[in-house]
């Protein structure tokens, strides 16, 4: 006869296994400062790059007013610039990203922890179901 | 209403039993529409710009996850510019991947939601996009809605110009470069930004009231949201004073207020689009479930769960203890 109470169980765990492993996986194997490390190391190399991406779209969009101050410009200044800019955008995408990966976090080692809630229980179910099994085989011999 | 209900059971269970078979074939008529809608309107490239070449990629898409529809639209698109003109290309290029960046470096799996924007768009319609992702996304879905309103903005640019961007025409001496007139698309856009700030507002209302305890949140919601936008809108078009737009937001507002109710009556009570088939065994069974959760609309989550107050590496008896279990579970 199925078993409803671990079927239920089974369930969940087969709905974690089937969509939310993959998803869930980091949560399993990196602490909280090392997972949200990662990110915040993968998300320096991208906006770098978004940065002189938008900077790049900005010297297309200015290069005759660049060639004309070319000669005139003060470059330590406008380094200045640069790199004030670069500092605040920065700034924001990895608050961005701190904020968005902690809350992935969390919500995914609560998904987690439910999940090995369930596979317990479904363990314990069946430690149950085998020494049932084991003392009925006893009694019988007996 | 009862009709209404039990034409509502009808469809779940039809859902239900054709699943395998409704969810490739929305997949596929949401990207045939993404490509013939590119062709229409920006298919410069006419050796990619053909009904069978979208159909093959819309059949690609059907079997493919959303990720692929939106590379697959990007990479048709950069193509379509490239063969209106380099610079034009060069700009798009650089347009997706900073929203690449920016975008879907946080919400990888919400490509359909940015590419139905500028669908919506193309249809007249979109001033449903803000209404239907507060009702069924969560706050970060302003993101798509922004995403997609630039992208459709800067294409209609694109293709409100094509003429003078095209790679045949030649730039005067003293006239501004193609560079400019691209980018400008972006930059001096006022309509864009009054559009993009007035559906991110209206995204974030009807997401804050649909969570409210209230009774009839959802359709106070829909109001409250159609009615700031269609208000929103048509004073920033006098501002702007691009009065021909104002009928058609009335307009335009009315059928999305009819398709929000729609989605409400599909979506509220029951969440059957969350359908699932899973497969599992023991040692006496195999089990093939398919489960159909019910809607429910949670409250406000406001229990906070720390993990340790220590920050070390995990290792695998730490996280046995914290999940509760025996560490040999976890071989």
């Amino acid at each position: 006869m199925v078993n409803e109470e671990r079927l239920r169980h089974m369930l969940k765990i087969s709905e974690f296994d089937t969509y939310e492993d993959k998803g869930c996986k980091p949560m399993t194997q990196y602490a909280r400062k090392d997972y949200i490390s990662l990110q915040m190391i993968k998300s320096f190399i991208m906006g770098t790059i978004t940065f002189f991406l938008i900077a790049g779209l900005w010297c297309l969009y200015a290069v005759d007013m660049l060639m004309k101050l070319v000669n005139s410009m003060d470059y330590k200044d406008t380094l200045t610039t640069v790199l004030t800019l670069y500092a605040a955008f920065m700034v924001l995408y990895l608050g961005a990203t701190y904020i968005v990966y902690q809350m992935k976090y969390t919500a995914g080692r609560r998904k987690v922890k439910s999940y090995y809630s369930n596979l317990k229980q479904v363990n314990q179910m069946y430690e149950r179901d085998e020494r049932l099994k084991n003392a009925g085989g006893t009694d019988t011999e007996s | 209403m009862a009709a209404l209900l039990e034409m509502k059971e009808r469809m779940i269970r039809f859902y239900g039993k054709h699943e395998f078979w409704l969810k490739p074939i929305a997949r596929f008529l949401i990207a045939l529409a993404i490509f013939m809608c590119i062709n229409q309107n920006i298919g410069y490239m006419s050796r990619i710009s053909q009904t069978p070449i979208a159909l093959i990629l819309a059949l690609v898409c059907a079997l493919a996850p959303v990720g692929l529809t939106v590379f697959l639209a990007s990479a048709v698109i950069l193509l379509d510019m490239y063969a209106l003109s380099l610079e034009v290309c060069l700009v798009t290029l650089i347009l997706i991947l900073i929203i690449y960046f920016l975008y879907f470096r946080f919400a990888p799996k919400n490509g359909y939601d940015m590419v139905l924007t500028p669908l919506c768009f193309q249809c007249g319609i979109p001033y449903v996009m803000p209404l239907a992702m507060g009702l069924l996304r969560g706050w970060y879905s302003v993101f798509s809605v922004m995403a997609g309103t630039v992208l459709y903005f800067f294409l209609h640019g694109v293709h409100e110009n094509a003429t003078v961007l095209s790679s045949a025409a030649e730039v005067e001496e003293g006239t501004v470069s193609k560079f400019v007139i691209v980018i400008n698309q972006l930059v001096d856009n006022r309509e864009m930004y009054l559009v993009m700030g007035i559906f991110v507002l209206t995204t974030i209302i009807v997401y804050i009231i649909r969570r409210m305890a209230i009774e009839n949140a959802w359709a106070i919601a829909i109001i409250s949201g159609v009615l700031f936008e269609t208000i929103g809108l048509i004073a920033g078009y006098i501002l702007l004073e691009i009065p021909d737009k104002m009928v058609w937001v009335m307009v335009g507002n009315l059928i999305s207020i009819l398709i929000a109710f729609v989605l409400q009556f599909l979506f509220f009570n029951l969440d059957y689009s969350r359908t699932e088939r899973l497969q599992f065994e023991d040692d006496e069974y195999y089990y093939y479930v398919k489960a159909v959760p019910k809607a429910i609309v949670s409250g406000m989550d406001k229990k906070v769960k720390r993990f340790g107050s220590r920050e070390d590496h995990l290792t695998k008896k730490k996280f046995a203890e914290e999940m509760g279990i025996d560490e040999e579970l976890l071989d």
